[in-house]
């Protein structure tokens, strides 16, 4: 479960994130949409402990990120929007390291079973990260979050650069680790893939949420102008 | 578009905090290093001319004395130190400064300062030429290294070759623009140094063509680190990539080659140890005449020998004191031993500077060192001809002695005193080091190796950075 | 995380084929360089043992020359070279006072290009005129020697710099440390266990290294077992200090490029500067008196004596009556005089020449008080104690030497002032030199440098604070 209370970054004069009010529970996904520069990643920092916050306070599973730094990776995975491994590893030894330094000693057969939960092709398990695609290395990210059995997935962007069909494989990972009840929070601008795996979507523009929706509720069209309509984008007269 | 680049690149580097800081603490280095060595160099000359009119004084003043006694008192040769030491001090720390100068024997030149350091010492000193032949080189690697390697990682490097440039001229606009830096700071403190000489009192003979000679050769120096770093950088794939390489030039080509080309010198042309040298000195002089001793085979001969020449049997009836004669014949022997001995350090010396030469092309610091401490007065060559001026005066001082004995007593009389007078007689002894001509005319093929490294690294830098 | 970083650190370091590389250096450098140290020490035993085969080849003769002249037989000899004069025996069969180069000798060339290491002190020379520098070309003296003091002060650490320089921030350029972070690891210690790991490996390959370097070369470890563990201990505690200052430089800085720079300047600063500036601020403070004036004093006094000798004489053998008691002869000669100026000359030099042992030491000290600010320094002049090539080792010796000189001199006096002559049968009563090596605590500098390298991991732990973390986490 992801809470925050008036989650707060100011740089400066600059407001990065503006008193964000935020829950997401088990077995939900919560994409954020916005523009670059909305607040997106400040969020997805703030919930990580990458950066403290100017006020308010950000929560998992009822852990106050700001206290327990240490204590809440456990229970959370995370997917930059580029994922980068060892190159010089293999996908079963990144994956071994990984859940190795978080704390989980699993054996290869273990391993194994969660690169091919995380839609990996078995052919590719020995085979050295550099030789992987975008959205392979993913994969390996997801079965970094199943190794580790999280409760809480963050993930920035991370459909950008993939081709249709890995998204869209990418989608249905998510929708598996949703009703295995971990909360997942998105940030992303692809609309069309946020109305598609998420259970609630979120519109942000300087740093504050100004809309919310219950996915099933809205759309594509109405959330595609809900979102134009909050960037204040004029529809150009054809 | 070379200035262009010129202008650009060196507004980069002054808004890098870093280098800004680099530039300051070398310049700081530098200006402390030219104060202790300008101070060092007034010291030493004043201890030099007190030395050298008190030991004088004492020659002079040494009252009624046999002659052959006075030339077993000897006298001292001082080293003194030259105008430039004050920008490359050299070997002169290592090398003795005073020769003592007496009957039968060639001294070595004694106490060098090194024998009266600390441990330290053998770190190096802050000097100026510590700083011209290792901080500088640094600096122009890490005011380079990332040239072109940072244009690659910005990704500006697409854009400007959509722009349709020039790669000779960009190349150039870099290269002037990290040469410069380096041609200032140089150009300052041989300016400095010049005139902080040009006002000192003139205890050597300064010349401003010396010096101009001097930095020239730094700047060829200076020019091939140039063309190498960029060149790496051109070549490498990513800044750190170009930094460990341009670093590991640097430590080789100014720690590890000078190093190993010490060791190898010494190991292929060893020299004997001082103990072996003076015992094969001692067999040889024992091979031929000794001046003290008339009952010796060669004394004997040279007696017969004498007789023969002027046509009288006995040695009363010489015009002159066959005791001396004898005693300078016996200087003329242990001169030529001492002679040969020397031309074999000096084979070694000479072997030891070729393997320097052949190593020298994998590291212009040795070209540039050697020249630099020639031109100063400082190296080791010069070294030899003060040491050698200074055997040519005592023989000639033995000459002058021993003749003095000859033609103003008979055979068989040691109780002979010169008169009081007598000693100011002798010229003093004077060096001069060799003029510019002749020290660029020896290190020719230093200089020639200078140019092949310039040469050959522009080559390397515009021949083949036309694919960046 | 420990294990898995020591099984992972290993298998990367394997992979990027650093281990293989840093073998190959390590062997050809410490190789190259102990053969060097080698070949030195090998000509110094060379040189040593052939001065005393000259003196026992000589010895012969002097004993062959005395026989004959004791059994009355005509010699050819120079009347002042016989040896039934003791003079003659002193000056022309000197003993060797030699300085035997210790098992290590090797590692580290130290003063031992610049000084000699045997003499033969005279009964008529001038102690203070004794030459022990030796015959080296000065440019070999400015350029060094490539001794495995060399590799270990100067090149290690520059290899250390290159192994380690970028361990945290080629994390965040090549992107995995944001997915490092979000485990639940603290990021000091992430650092901190991934250059204790590499720590271990190169102090394996540098151990490893120097072990085969010193069995190729023949050196017994197992009888030399303490020095070599004790060289070794040194080692690893410079080598922990450049880890140290590595462990500060990648949690401060931010590139790797700025890690580097900065690590270089450190290196300059440590390996180059300090001790010049140090080396430097001794002379000015302390400067060594011009030994030109110095040449200058003893002339002077050389000439004030010349005229005074047969007074000077007359005082001496008021001032030991032995002598005219035990000689009929009563005869004096040119030796007579001389050697009793010569000890006048002697003591009113003391002071001029000791002035230069005395501010030698002083600079000494000087280095001794500030030597802790770089760890380049202590560590130098371990090695050189090690080896037994230290100015200290080289002092001693002098000192030894002029003790040795003294006791030759005064072992002829009796003869001299008795005008007794000098037979085989005192020739055993000769006496002999030998050089007695100094011991030194030199384990005190291994905790020193344990003690700075602790600190400045304190130093890390305690500066690296949440809002640097947070600049080299947060921006990505």
């Amino acid at each position: 479960m992801i809470i925050t209370n008036n989650l707060t970054k100011a740089y400066g004069d600059q407001t990065a994130l503006d008193h964000l009010e935020l829950k997401v529970n088990e077995g939900e996904i919560y994409c954020l949409l916005g523009a670059n520069g909305a607040g997106k990643t400040t969020a997805i920092n703030l919930l990580l402990g990458f950066i403290s916050p100017t006020s308010g306070s950000a929560f998992i599973n009822q852990l106050n990120v700001q206290e327990n730094p240490k204590a809440i990776k456990r229970f959370l995975a995370y997917i930059p929007e580029n994922l980068m491994l060892y190159p010089s590893l293999t996908a079963v030894e990144n994956l071994d390291y990984f859940s190795g330094i978080a704390g989980k000693k699993l054996n290869t057969e273990q391993l194994k079973k969660f690169l091919e939960e995380a839609g990996l092709q078995s052919e590719a398990f020995d085979n050295r990260i550099s030789t992987f695609s975008k959205g392979m290395r993913q994969k390996v990210g997801i079965a970094i979050a199943l190794a580790k059995d999280a409760k809480v997935l963050l993930l920035d962007e991370p459909t950008s650069g993939l081709d249709p069909k890995a998204s869209n494989e990418f989608g249905l990972l998510l929708q598996k680790l949703r009703k295995k009840g971990v909360a997942t929070l998105m940030a992303t601008h692809d609309i069309f893939r946020a109305k598609e795996v998420a259970t609630h979507i979120g519109i942000m523009k300087d740093g504050q949420l100004k809309q919310q929706f219950v996915a099933d509720d809205i759309s594509l069209s109405e959330l595609e102008k809900a979102y134009l309509n909050t960037m204040e984008y004029k529809e150009l007269a054809l | 578009m070379i200035s262009k680049t010129f202008f650009k690149e060196t507004k980069e580097l002054l808004r890098d905090g870093r280098v800004r800081a680099a530039l300051v603490i070398v310049l700081f280095l530098l200006g402390v290093a030219v104060w202790i060595s300008a101070r060092q160099y007034k010291n030493i000359n004043e201890q030099y001319a007190a030395a050298k009119t008190a030991e004088r004084a004492v020659w002079d003043n040494q009252g009624e004395k046999n002659p052959h006694s006075a030339a077993h008192y000897g006298t001292y040769a001082f080293k003194p130190k030259y105008p430039l030491s004050l920008v490359d001090q050299g070997v002169d720390k290592y090398a003795g400064t005073s020769i003592f100068l007496e009957a039968h024997k060639r001294n070595e030149a004694q106490f060098s300062a090194a024998a009266d350091q600390t441990g330290l010492a053998r770190f190096g000193d802050l000097t100026p030429d510590f700083i011209l032949l290792f901080i500088i080189p640094l600096l122009i690697v890490l005011l380079g290294y990332n040239s072109f390697t940072k244009e690659r990682e910005m990704g500006t490097l697409t854009l400007l070759k959509s722009q349709g440039i020039s790669t000779w001229k960009w190349v150039w606009g870099k290269w002037s623009a990290l040469f410069f830096p380096i041609l200032l700071i140089t150009a300052t403190l041989f300016l400095v140094a010049g005139l902080v000489l040009s006002n000192l009192e003139d205890f050597g003979v300064f010349n401003w063509g010396t010096l101009l000679v001097m930095f020239l050769v730094y700047m060829a120096y200076y020019a091939i680190f140039t063309n190498l770093v960029l060149f790496i950088s051109a070549k490498a794939k990513k800044s750190g990539i170009a930094l460990v390489i341009s670093l590991s030039v640097w430590i080789l080509a100014c720690l590890a080659i000078p190093k190993a080309a010490s060791n190898i010198a010494e190991d292929r042309y060893p020299y004997p140890t001082r103990q072996e040298f003076a015992a094969n000195v001692l067999k040889d002089k024992k091979e031929g005449l000794d001046g003290h001793n008339p009952w010796s085979k060669e004394a004997k001969l040279l007696q017969e020998k004498v007789l023969k020449e002027h046509g009288v049997d006995s040695l009363h009836q010489l015009p002159f004191n066959f005791d001396a004669y004898r005693m300078q014949k016996g200087e003329e022997h242990e001169a030529e031993v001492y002679f040969k001995h020397y031309n074999y350090l000096k084979d070694q010396f000479a072997n030891q500077n070729r393997v320097y030469r052949t190593l020298a092309t994998l590291s212009p610091y040795l070209p540039t060192r050697f020249m630099s401490m020639a031109l100063a007065h400082t190296d080791y060559t010069t070294h030899w001809d003060f040491a050698d001026a200074a055997e040519n005066y005592r023989i000639a001082s033995q000459k002058f002695l021993n003749d003095n004995f000859a033609e103003n007593s008979e055979y068989g009389n040691w109780a002979y005193q010169a008169d009081a007078s007598f000693w100011k007689q002798l010229p003093a002894f004077e060096y001069d080091p060799p003029e510019l001509r002749t020290v660029l005319a020896k290190n020719a093929s230093n200089l020639g190796i200078l140019g092949i490294w310039l040469l050959g690294s522009f080559t390397l830098l515009f021949f083949t950075v036309k694919t960046v | 995380m420990f294990n898995y970083n020591f099984k992972y650190e290993l298998k990367l370091l394997l992979r990027s084929r650093w281990i293989q590389l840093l073998s190959i250096v390590l062997l050809l450098l410490f190789g190259f360089s102990a053969y060097n140290g080698k070949q030195k020490v090998e000509k110094r035993k060379a040189a040593i043992a052939a001065a005393h085969d000259e003196v026992n080849e000589n010895d012969v003769m002097m004993l062959k020359l005395l026989d004959s002249v004791e059994r009355g037989m005509e010699v050819s000899a120079s009347r002042w070279t016989i040896p039934t004069s003791p003079m003659a025996v002193g000056n022309y069969h000197p003993r060797v006072a030699a300085m035997d180069p210790l098992p290590l000798a090797f590692i580290a060339t130290g003063q031992a290009d610049l000084f000699t290491h045997y003499v033969k002190p005279t009964v008529s020379g001038d102690d203070f005129a004794l030459n022990f520098t030796e015959m080296t070309s000065p440019v070999q003296l400015l350029f060094g020697s490539f001794d495995l003091a060399f590799v270990i002060i100067y090149l290690l650490p520059l290899l250390i710099i290159a192994f380690s320089y970028n361990v945290l921030s080629s994390e965040k350029e090549s992107g995995t440390l944001r997915l490092l972070a979000a485990q639940p690891i603290g990021i000091q210690n992430w650092v901190l266990q991934k250059l204790g790991l590499r720590f271990l490996w190169l102090s394996v390959l540098v151990i490893g290294a120097l072990v085969i370097t010193f069995l190729v070369f023949g050196l017994d470890i197992f009888s030399q077992g303490t020095a070599v563990a004790k060289m070794a201990a040194l080692i690893l505690a410079y080598m922990l200090f450049w880890f140290a200052i590595s462990f500060l430089v990648n949690l401060w800085a931010g590139s790797s490029a700025k890690n580097a720079v900065l690590l270089l300047g450190l290196w300059v600063l440590f390996v180059l500067l300090v001790p010049s500036v140090l080396n430097q601020l001794g002379e000015t403070l302390y400067p060594m008196p011009s030994r030109t004036l110095m040449v200058n004093e003893m002339r002077g006094m050389k000439a004030e004596v010349t005229k005074r000798q047969d007074e000077i004489l007359d005082n001496f053998l008021r001032d030991h009556p032995e002598y005219a008691i035990n000689d009929s002869t009563q005869s004096r000669g040119f030796y007579h005089r001389y050697m009793a100026s010569k000890k006048l000359i002697e003591k009113e030099l003391a002071p001029v020449v000791n002035a230069y042992e005395e501010q030698l030491q002083r600079q000494q000290n000087w280095v001794g008080r500030f030597k802790w600010i770089s760890p380049a320094i202590i560590t130098q002049e371990s090695l050189n104690q090690m080896a037994g090539t230290s100015t200290q080792d080289y002092e001693n010796f002098r000192k030894q030497v002029v003790v040795f000189a003294n006791t030759w001199r005064e072992h002829f006096m009796p003869f001299l002032y008795n005008n007794r002559d000098f037979s085989q049968t005192d020739y055993p009563n000769l006496p002999k030199f030998q050089f007695e090596q100094k011991p030194y605590s030199s384990l005190g500098v291994i905790p020193l440098l344990l003690i700075i390298s602790i600190g400045l991991f304190g130093l890390g732990f305690w500066t690296s604070s949440k809002e640097r973390r947070e600049s080299i986490i947060g921006s990505s």
